[in-house]
Order: C-alpha cells, then structure tokens, then sequence
C-alpha cells in the first residue's frame, strides 16, 4: 500500500455521501458493527471503510482457521471417501 | 430456496471438484500442511467458480491461485482461459488520486488490497459493488465450510 501525499485536487476522489448512504443501508444487513447515526445524512465514510475491511479480514481468518480445522478431520481430500458422500447427502 | 442457499449449493458442487483435482494432483499421501493447502486453495478456486468470470474479484482471485500454487494448476488454467480476455478488457490501470480526506483514502486503499483484483480498480462505485459482491460468497465459503467441519468432526471415527 502506497501512502503517497500527492497534492492533487480533489477531482471526485471523495465517496460522495450518497453513494456512503447506500453502501451503508446495503452492508448494515452483513455489519451489525455499524450503528443507527442519529443525522444519517453525515455518514462516516472511513468508519463503515473501517467495518468493511475489518470484516472481510476476519472472514479471510475464519476461512484460514477453517481449512486448518478440516485438513486435521479429513483423512483425504477423496471425492469418493464417506465423509464426501455424507457431506454431499446432507449440504446438497 | 433463496439465492444465498443456491450460492451455497454451487460453491459445493465446485468445491468437491476442485478437492478432487487437488488431491490427484499431488502425491499422496499428503502432510497435514499440504492439506490444509489443498483445502484452501480449492476452496477459493471453488468461490472464485461459483462467481465464474462475471466480477473482477473472482477472476483475479484464479488469476492469483493459479499463478502461485503448482497444484489445482489445471482447474485453475481451464477456468483462467474463459476469463483472461475479459480481464484484459474491463482492467483500468490504478490513477494516482490526491485525496483531501488522508483517512477515506488510506482505508480505500486498505479495501482495495483485501478484495482479490481491487487494486485494479479505480471507480469508487465499482469498487463498492464489487466488495459487496465478494462478502456475499465469502460469508457462503465460510458457513459451508463451518458445516463441513462441523458434520466432519460429528462423522469421523
């Protein structure tokens, strides 16, 4: 990540705040984190960036974690072993 | 069913392909690591399928599998060549944006390097779209895999 200071203008570089209201509305739904703004209308754009990427990185550590937990329970990864067949009876 | 539960289903029928094809395509019998490694790896090819070439994100997401790991290379290339000329299209290569505000800039970028392929985004409205898109497959790569260890750990002996 580059943390480069150029002084450009700020040529839409900004989220607006409507495009920040959607984001929201639409990510409240997977982001218990974000709470009720009592004036909806200043919307934190860096706060729900925040929230956003603090959730992505804790499912990316969950999917970690997972595949850990499961190279230790499967004996193989076979397509054609018990587990496979149980797990597809069950899921599919 | 809802669209999540058919999402879930897809990633399934992938995924156990995509195990399949790791697991022949490394020799056996593997160490714990070198399972843990084939059950990502196929499980982010298998996320990354459900979404097929429609989203930067899951292309560069095979893109990324595909050039790093020797194993799943096959799934990976067969997938890869669908998308690869769409990818070249759509791709816009990084602007250098002077932001005003110092915070919304550095957490954007943040956003961008954790969604596969959001470095090569530039349009904020794109960007959006597509990390709403990867948490939703995200969100169903990791409940399927959460029932599967559950259901494992209930079915091994």
């Amino acid at each position: 990540m580059s943390n480069r200071r150029s002084r450009q203008s700020s040529n839409a570089t900004r989220i607006s705040d409507d495009q920040m209201i959607d984001l929201v509305s639409k990510l409240r739904q997977f982001l218990p984190e974000i709470r009720e703004r009592r004036r909806s209308d200043k919307v934190s754009a860096s706060k729900v960036l925040q929230e956003t990427c603090n959730y992505i990185r804790k499912l990316h550590r969950e999917v970690d974690n997972l595949s850990d937990r499961l190279s230790l329970l499967l004996d193989s990864v076979d397509e054609d072993s018990q587990e496979a067949a149980v797990i597809r009876n069950l899921l599919m | 069913m809802n669209t999540y539960d058919m999402v879930k289903q897809e990633f399934i029928k992938k995924w156990i392909t995509t195990l399949h094809m790791c697991d022949s395509s490394v020799e056996q019998p593997m160490n714990v690591t070198e399972r843990k490694n084939a059950i990502r790896l196929s499980s982010d090819i298998a996320m990354a399928a459900t979404r097929s070439g429609a989203t930067i994100w899951s292309r560069a997401l095979i893109s990324r599998t595909g050039k790093n790991k020797a194993t799943c290379k096959p799934v990976a290339h067969r997938i890869l060549k669908k998308a690869r000329n769409r990818m070249k299209k759509r791709c816009t290569t990084i602007t250098r944006n002077g932001g005003a505000k110092m915070r919304v800039r550095k957490r954007t970028e943040l956003l961008k390097s954790l969604v596969p392929g959001g470095e090569l985004i530039d349009n904020k409205d794109y960007l959006i779209r597509e990390t709403l898109d990867y948490i939703v497959y995200l969100r169903a790569q990791v409940d399927v895999m959460r029932t599967v260890a559950a259901l494992d750990s209930v079915t091994n002996k």
